[in-house]
């Protein structure tokens, strides 16, 4: 006889995790089940060369929320996360240095502009009101506008208060947040180039837009709400690495009762009369559950695990404008010594934060514009990170593991390119040229390098065209439209079938606010059932 | 009220733009007495009609005018004041580099047929298409008339207004309202891409999404102008093209004889340097010449950022809103070419005979492709013209001769729209350059009509620099302020001034700055008039 839970979780990444924490946290039977060896999806720890750990793919925390933190305990499940200090920006001959010490920040800026140094205090308040203010969009279930049960507008019109008591300028502002292009709201305070280009970085993770594209702000907003609200105040590493988050929420949800399992990929999804029944695996066996939630993105679960012909054309015809478009790759390197930069030589504080290559707007859109026409950048954007300089046992003594999250790497080449299997190494070289122009001894010190491109992502942690957020987070892909209009609501077509993952609203990173919000709502279901 | 004023009214408007213009016709005609201001020799801003050679008059600006709201033209009675509108049966052509076209027709059946030659698929959704732009485009138009609802603090009638355009939405449809809700941010390469295959097609159409603005066809929020240039007119998914007779400088005049048949006066050669206020409240404006003239209220048709950084005293703006201002952005990226052509041009790929010169009677349109496009705006973000640029061209004087009447037989004009020419330049300015831009635009044309250059007999160029400085426009931008996602409905130009009143008491804004935006639709200068009388009642009360 197949087994039967109340909740199955297709995938273990970091939202499925969650959902099924808080599930079985409220009494629920409840199983994951993960396609690969390990827990984590995109947050993965590996050893992918001996002695050599790696966060494979995610690599930075500041979104985690809080209250997941809190709630799920996740501290005394070996959650420990270590701050990262600062963004040095290397130029050729200078560079830009911005530390967590606001003093030291705003003299480093005076070097470079005197209303910059001062714009930025008053900048970095009015962010903060800005994301004080945000920060309830992100446990908010989204309305469907063109629905007419009044009562899921209750969050919405709390925030529209909210709104209202904000002053006129701070009002303006918000809008700005979600309409601008990042450099063109950045230029409204600052001057300084390789300032405003790294600022603006924020803004692009992830997408297929430049950072003068309308709409950027916004990602910027996305990227503040942790680094201002968050439980840390700033970004961070987590100890063992991105794979010790998912570890942390994986051992959270086992002791309150939940069931995971590895190695077990999902064939499809068991629909009956219109409701999701339960799963069949790969392996042929069969699970019954009252609820299923996919936590893999909308493309994958509605046009993956659904047999066709269940689904509405025209829904399926919406699931497929969903736009993917996977814009970054990640190169990882073992590394006997560290980088040295020639703008400011031997090592020191500013390799402990994240370092970034934004010497300029104009090279940042150079890489868009790369990208826009199917190549990957040739002088790509890079936000690198030494983790082994804040946590040594990522590496043998001695050495060290570097992450470069690179920018841009569009999914679909140009057909005169070939395949990303033949780019792969042109475009890890591409990196590392990029690299070397500022710290040139980058090519002698690297033992292993690892290359993932956006088809590398898509194959290993199966994020559709390997977009890192299951999804861009433009703006007609936010709140109600995300990732379906009309079905943004976590439930889907399908009854008890529910999305959890990143797909969904607030969207990607590494938050867990959907996988949270998710099981929030699969509970009220299940109580409404109930009652 | 300045004691120094030479004579006094109810209303000054600033600028005889054609919003300003509708502004005050409707003042007028509500027994305002209103005086308009006027700083060139001429009214009708850029909706004008220049000769560039002798008897060889061309549209100085704007070419079409057809986005007119229909509810202006009939209140105002412009056909009575001599307005006269052509439309003929074809709306775009569009040359391709190897030679074939893509038509696009008044009759969408039409065009779909054309299109079956690229793509039975485009062919099959093209009517489609352009149901779901007409469906969208009745609903913007709603909003567009609308004067955007108070948030501060919302009154019954904003209670009201949103009920009615709830009601509208809903209106709408399951499908077509969820489409506005996902489309208007969007990237118009991506929009007309969920429904064409055909890149010469994409590339034609997403050119209404980009005309104007400092945006490529992958800027997000695109699809939004592409949609607002259909509201309230015919347009649909190929765009109006409605000429006046006698160039837009007909419209111009229709206008102000409509102002003065109802007692409102023009003034022309006056230009205003100032909005004199005194205790926060406007009293009246300066003129160049040192004239004073009083009046407690005052319209702006010129730009916001002129208006609130330049013509009033930053102390009554205060710095909060003088930081804001000074942000508005005003990106110019087009230059405006006027040719007088001694033959009309041939296009190869427009056919021959009647079927040649019926199908150069609408919009010409260089944009083959998005990449194109986009590949032009690229240049533009760098501070440099397009190496290929778009162009939307149009002969007026094959469907109104009287443009060249008493110029030698077979005289025609050509007016040419071409973009990117960005105001900010990484090198130089503008000055003296123009030549520079009527090449690239001749260069451009050649390739697809050989031999036009041969037959130029005067040419007018105007870069971006001299429509800042002949026309007053701030940055060279036709629409006053970019018509971006930054800038719309509540939050133009100013979030908590979209309401036509701008920050100091008895200053209202009437022009392309506010909502809805920028063209020739005369929507801004309405709902302006309409929100300064409903405010003048309730002073009387």
């Amino acid at each position: 006889m197949a087994q039967s839970y109340d909740a199955v979780i297709i995938g273990g990444g970091h939202n499925g995790l969650v959902s099924a924490a808080y599930l079985a946290r409220a009494g629920l039977k409840t199983l994951v089940l993960e396609k690969r060896d390990l827990l984590g999806g995109a947050a993965v720890t590996e050893e992918i060369f001996p002695g050599f750990r790696f966060s494979v793919a995610s690599y930075v925390v500041s979104l985690l929320r809080p209250e997941i933190i809190r709630e799920l305990e996740l501290p005394k499940h070996g959650l420990d996360i270590l701050p990262l200090d600062g963004t040095f920006t290397p130029l050729e001959k200078d560079y830009l240095w911005r530390v967590n010490d606001h003093g030291r920040t705003i003299r480093e800026l005076r070097r470079w502009s005197l209303s910059d140094a001062e714009a930025y205090e008053e900048y970095g308040q009015l962010m903060v009101e800005m994301a004080r203010f945000i920060k309830p969009i992100l446990s908010i279930v989204p309305p469907d506008l063109t629905g007419l049960d009044p009562r899921q507008f209750t969050p919405l019109s709390g925030l529209l208060r909210a709104f209202q008591k904000l002053p006129e300028k701070q009002q303006a502002v918000f809008v700005q947040l979600m309409t601008m292009s990042a450099t063109g709201f950045l230029r409204q305070w600052f001057e300084t180039d390789p300032l405003i280009a790294t600022m603006s970085a924020s803004g692009i993770i992830g997408t297929y837009q430049g950072v003068q594209s309308p709409g950027t702000a916004y990602v910027l907003l996305h990227h503040y709400m942790g680094e201002i609200d968050g439980a840390f105040r700033a970004w961070g590493i987590p100890r063992g690495g991105t794979g010790g988050v998912s570890e942390a929420i994986g051992s959270s949800a086992r002791a309150l009762g939940a069931e995971i399992r590895l190695e077990a990929p999902v064939a499809r999804i068991i629909v009956k009369h219109g409701r999701a029944v339960g799963v069949a695996l790969e392996s042929g066996e069969e699970i019954q559950a009252r609820a299923v939630l996919s936590s893999v993105d909308s493309r994958l679960t509605y046009l993956g695990l659904i047999e066709s012909g269940t689904l509405d054309p025209e829904f399926e015809e919406e699931v497929g404008r969903f736009k993917f478009r996977g814009s970054s790759g990640k190169v990882n390197m073992a590394v006997d010594r560290l980088p040295d930069f020639t703008c400011l030589p031997g090592e020191g504080e500013h390799l402990r934060g994240a370092i970034s290559f934004s010497a300029g707007v104009d090279d940042m859109e150079r890489a868009y514009d790369d990208a826009k026409y199917g190549r990957w950048s040739r002088r790509p954007y890079i936000d690198m990170i030494i983790p082994t300089l804040v946590d040594p046992s990522m590496a043998p003594p001695g050495k060290h593991v570097i992450s470069c999250f690179v920018q841009y790497a569009p999914y679909k080449l140009d057909p005169s390119l070939g395949t990303w299997d033949d780019n792969r190494e042109a475009f890890g070289d591409a990196v590392i040229d990029r690299i070397a122009e500022v710290a040139p001894n980058i090519r002698d010190i690297i033992l292993h390098r690892q290359v993932l491109t956006p088809l590398d992502i898509e194959r290993r942690f199966g994020l559709t065209e390997g977009n890192i957020f299951q999804g861009e987070l433009s703006l007609e892909q936010l709140f109600f439209n995300r990732p379906v209009p009309g079905y943004a609501r976590f439930k889907t077509p399908i009854r008890d079938l529910w999305l959890c993952g990143s797909a969904t609203h607030p969207g990607g990173g590494l938050m867990g606010a959907n996988g949270r919000i998710a099981a929030m709502e699969v509970l009220r279901a299940f109580g409404r059932k109930a009652a | 009220m300045s004691t120094t004023a030479t004579s006094s009214f109810d209303a000054i408007v600033v600028g005889a733009g054609h919003n300003g213009l509708v502004a005050a016709a409707y003042l007028a005609r509500a027994g305002v007495r209103v005086l308009v201001l006027e700083r060139r020799e001429r009214v009708g801003g850029i909706a004008d009609t220049v000769e560039i050679a002798p008897n060889v008059r061309a549209p100085a600006v704007a070419h079409t005018v057809g986005r007119l709201r229909a509810s202006v033209a009939r209140e105002l009675g412009l056909r009575a004041h001599g307005l006269s509108l052509v439309a003929p049966d074809v709306r775009v052509f569009a040359p391709q580099p190897d030679g074939r076209e893509i038509t696009l027709w008044a009759d969408p059946a039409t065009t779909a047929e054309g299109l079956r030659a690229w793509s039975g698929h485009d062919a099959e959704r093209y009517v489609g298409f352009d149901g779901l732009v007409r469906s969208i485009g009745r609903f913007l138009a709603e909003l567009n008339a609308a004067t955007p609802p108070d948030v501060k603090s919302p009154g019954v009638g904003d209670a009201l207004a949103a009920l009615r355009l709830g009601r509208r939405f809903r209106g709408l449809g399951k499908r077509d309202s969820h489409a506005v809700l996902r489309v208007l941010p969007m990237a118009i390469a991506d929009f007309v891409a969920e429904s064409f295959e055909t890149d010469a097609l994409q590339g034609v159409l997403a050119t209404r999404g980009i005309q104007n603005t400092a945006m490529g066809p992958w800027s997000a929020g695109t699809t939004n102008v592409f949609l607002a240039d259909s509201a309230g007119n015919d347009g649909g998914a190929a765009g109006q093209t409605v000429y006046a007779r006698g160039g837009p400088g007909a419209l111009a005049a229709a206008l102000a004889a409509a102002v003065t048949a109802k007692g409102g006066q023009i003034r022309t050669e006056a230009e205003v340097v100032e909005i004199r206020t005194v205790d926060g409240r406007v009293v009246g404006v300066t003129l160049a010449s040192g004239e004073e003239i009083g009046s407690s209220i005052v319209v702006a048709g010129a730009d916001p950022k002129r208006v609130l950084t330049t013509l009033i005293d930053p102390v009554v703006v205060g710095p909060g809103m003088c930081w804001r201002a000074t942000n508005i952005r005003t990106p110019g990226t087009v230059a405006k070419v006027n040719l007088a052509l001694s033959g009309l041009p041939r296009f190869p790929a427009a056919g021959d005979g009647a079927d040649h010169e019926a199908r150069l009677r609408g919009r010409i349109v260089v944009a083959p492709g998005i990449d194109y496009v986009e590949r032009a705006f690229d240049a533009a973000k760098y501070g440099r013209s397009s190496e290929l640029p778009y162009l939307e061209a149009t002969i007026p004087s094959l469907v109104d001769p009287s443009l060249v009447a008493g110029a030698p037989d077979g005289t025609q004009v050509m007016s040419i729209h071409l973009q990117y020419a960005p105001y900010a330049l990484r090198e130089g300015s503008w000055d003296g350059r123009g030549g520079e831009l009527g090449d690239l635009a001749l260069k451009t044309l050649e390739q697809y009509a050989p031999g036009i250059g041969s037959l130029v007999t005067a040419r007018q160029v105007l870069t971006p620099l001299d429509l800042e400085r002949d026309y007053g426009l701030t940055g060279g931008h036709p629409y006053h302020a970019e018509p971006s996602l930054d800038s719309f409905f509540l939050w133009r130009p100013l979030f908590g001034h979209a309401r036509y009143r701008l920050p100091v008491d008895g200053l209202y804004l009437a022009g392309s700055g506010a909502h809805p935006g920028g063209g020739i639709t005369g929507q801004p200068g309405q709902n302006a008039a309409r929100e300064i009388l409903a405010d003048r009642k309730r002073w009387r009360r």
